[in-house]
């Protein structure tokens, strides 16, 4: 159980969950949280982010042992919620061959969640995005039938351990080519509510993704779905709902 | 005690065939059927309603109430011991003359009907009527009329069949929307680099525009004092507020910051000696 901030990497506080006993202070990059304690059951919280907006809450607790979790979650709230599709396009395409195979690590943008912890219930408090600049959305197809997402452009990473703390966590992906002849890859588009989230330290993984690329019909598309990771990291409680869905079709250019 | 009440009731007629009782009976029917109705109407709402579109449920609603008053309407008029097919005679020629009566109302209805089969937009969408100079948010497609709320709140009542035979102009159909707006720069300013500012601050400081498609730039006019580009953007369908309103704004603080000159109209006047 982490107090405060360890300190590993600059001064910012570690993702983890600390104890709530009495005033608790965390410093993530252009963003500052404080907790006070204003009474025998009740907190203040008070998070100053990096585009200066300021967000004040009490909170009252009824357990004694509150707890506060700090976790990288999906990228899907900032500027506002309006999607669960995520648009990485790479800074560099990837080609492959016919019928061959890569896996590839990639950046993918994270936001941080602030969460309550008590009795083994995890309560969203917050959340903040330490680089506003790299949430924004985009468009995958056409103005009247295409699909709302979160838009990054991104950069390839050498391992898991390859993360950007605070902002992109690293995310694996395995592309198959099974058409006869070679395709680049410039881009993929997933529903990111299936993927998990890990962190350790300031470190985040997230789940990956498989892309095939297949003919279907006359038609050569790929089909992304996602693949767990395995690790020891410990698992984000993000709070969205995770649906359903299981893959996504794009069409291959 | 009881029975013998009711059979003085039963031998007072009123009109023909009729007696107190047969009004007293027919009355209980409606007065239970229009419960019924109201019962069934709460049910349903409470219990199916919310898995429903607003739209669908309402219609359903309604369905529900009425029929259940048609019903209950059906068994008042055979405890009275009315025979309909002489009203439906009388009535073919009574509708004839009504139907002249109420043509507006009566294509009200149809038009109505055919809404809610068509369903050119739904309850919630976000519409304009160009034709009635008329934009707002569908609260309801009833009967004889629909309700359209206002951007300033006020809820304008359009009947139907107007409704019907307008244009319609879906804002929430797509799942984006685009922006635009015009600036003018000066001859003297490099078209190029203005560009550059603008896009940049709109993608630094517009978080909700698209980075897919980009912000486009068209050079529209070459003015008589300024070169006009036209700017457009895309946005997700519900936050045109935190895009157009504020695009103009954008754009005029980039081509400041950057100092480039957004001229006035100006004209150069040359004497005759000149």
């Amino acid at each position: 159980m982490k107090t405060m901030s360890d300190n590993s990497e600059k001064t910012f506080s570690n993702y983890g969950v600390y104890d709530l006993e009495s005033d608790l202070e965390l410093l993530l990059p252009n963003t500052i949280i404080k907790f006070q304690r204003i009474s025998d059951n009740a907190f203040s919280y008070f998070r100053k982010n990096s585009e200066g907006a300021i967000v004040e809450k009490i909170i009252p607790v009824k357990s004694n042992n509150p707890k506060i979790e700090l976790a990288p979650i999906r990228p899907l709230n900032h500027p506002a919620r309006r999607t669960t599709h995520m648009f990485l396009q790479f800074d560099k395409e990837i080609y492959l061959s016919e019928n061959s195979a890569a896996s590839i690590f990639v950046h993918c943008p994270i936001e941080i969640g602030i969460f309550l912890v008590h009795d083994s219930n995890h309560d969203s408090l917050d959340w903040i995005t330490c680089n506003p600049l790299n949430s924004r959305f985009g468009l995958y197809g056409s103005p009247d039938t295409g699909k709302l997402c979160k838009y990054a452009k991104v950069s390839l990473a050498t391992d898991y351990d390859d993360s950007n703390s605070y902002l992109e966590g690293v995310m694996q992906i395995v592309i198959e080519n099974t058409l006869s002849f070679g395709q680049s890859l410039s881009k993929v588009v997933f529903q990111i509510t299936d993927n998990a989230i890990f962190y350790q330290d300031s470190k985040t993984i997230i789940d990956g993704i498989k892309i095939t690329m297949k003919k279907r019909a006359a038609v050569n598309i790929a089909d992304v779905k996602t693949t767990s990771v395995e690790t020891d990291w410990s698992m984000s409680p993000t709070w969205e709902d995770k649906t359903a869905s299981t893959h996504m079709e794009m069409g291959l250019e | 005690m009881i029975l013998e009440f009711l059979q003085s009731l039963s031998e007072m007629q009123l009109v023909g065939e009729l007696t107190v009782l047969s009004l007293l009976i027919g009355g209980i029917i409606m007065a239970g059927g229009v419960i019924i109705a109201k019962i069934a109407k709460l049910l349903f709402h409470k219990y199916y309603a919310p898995s429903l579109p607003k739209d669908t449920a309402q219609n359903i609603s309604k369905l529900i109430y009425f029929g259940i008053l048609v019903i209950s309407f059906l068994g008042f008029t055979s405890s009275q011991g009315i025979d309909l097919s002489g009203i439906m005679v009388a009535g073919g020629i009574f509708a004839v003359v009504i139907g002249f009566a109420t043509q507006s109302v009566v294509s009200n209805l149809i038009s109505g009907v055919f809404l809610i089969v068509e369903k050119p937009a739904k309850h919630g969408d976000i519409i304009e009527l160009p034709d009635m100079g008329i934009s707002g948010t569908l609260l309801d497609i009833g009967t004889f009329s629909s309700k359209v709320r206002k951007f300033d709140g006020t809820v304008t009542r359009i009947p139907n069949e107007k409704f019907f035979t307008s244009n319609i102009r879906s804002l929430t159909l797509s799942t984006v929307r685009r922006a635009d707006a015009t600036v003018g720069i000066s001859y003297e300013s490099d078209i190029d680099n203005a560009i550059l500012v603008m896009k940049n601050e709109i993608l630094q400081t517009m978080p909700f525009i698209l980075q897919i498609p980009e912000p486009e730039f068209r050079i529209d006019e070459l003015g008589d004092s300024s070169v006009n580009i036209h700017v457009f953007v895309w946005h997700p369908r519900d936050d045109w507020s935190h895009a157009q309103p504020i695009l103009l704004n954008t754009l005029k603080r980039a081509l400041d910051k950057s100092g480039i000159e957004i001229p006035f109209p100006q004209r150069v006047i040359w004497n005759g000696n000149d």
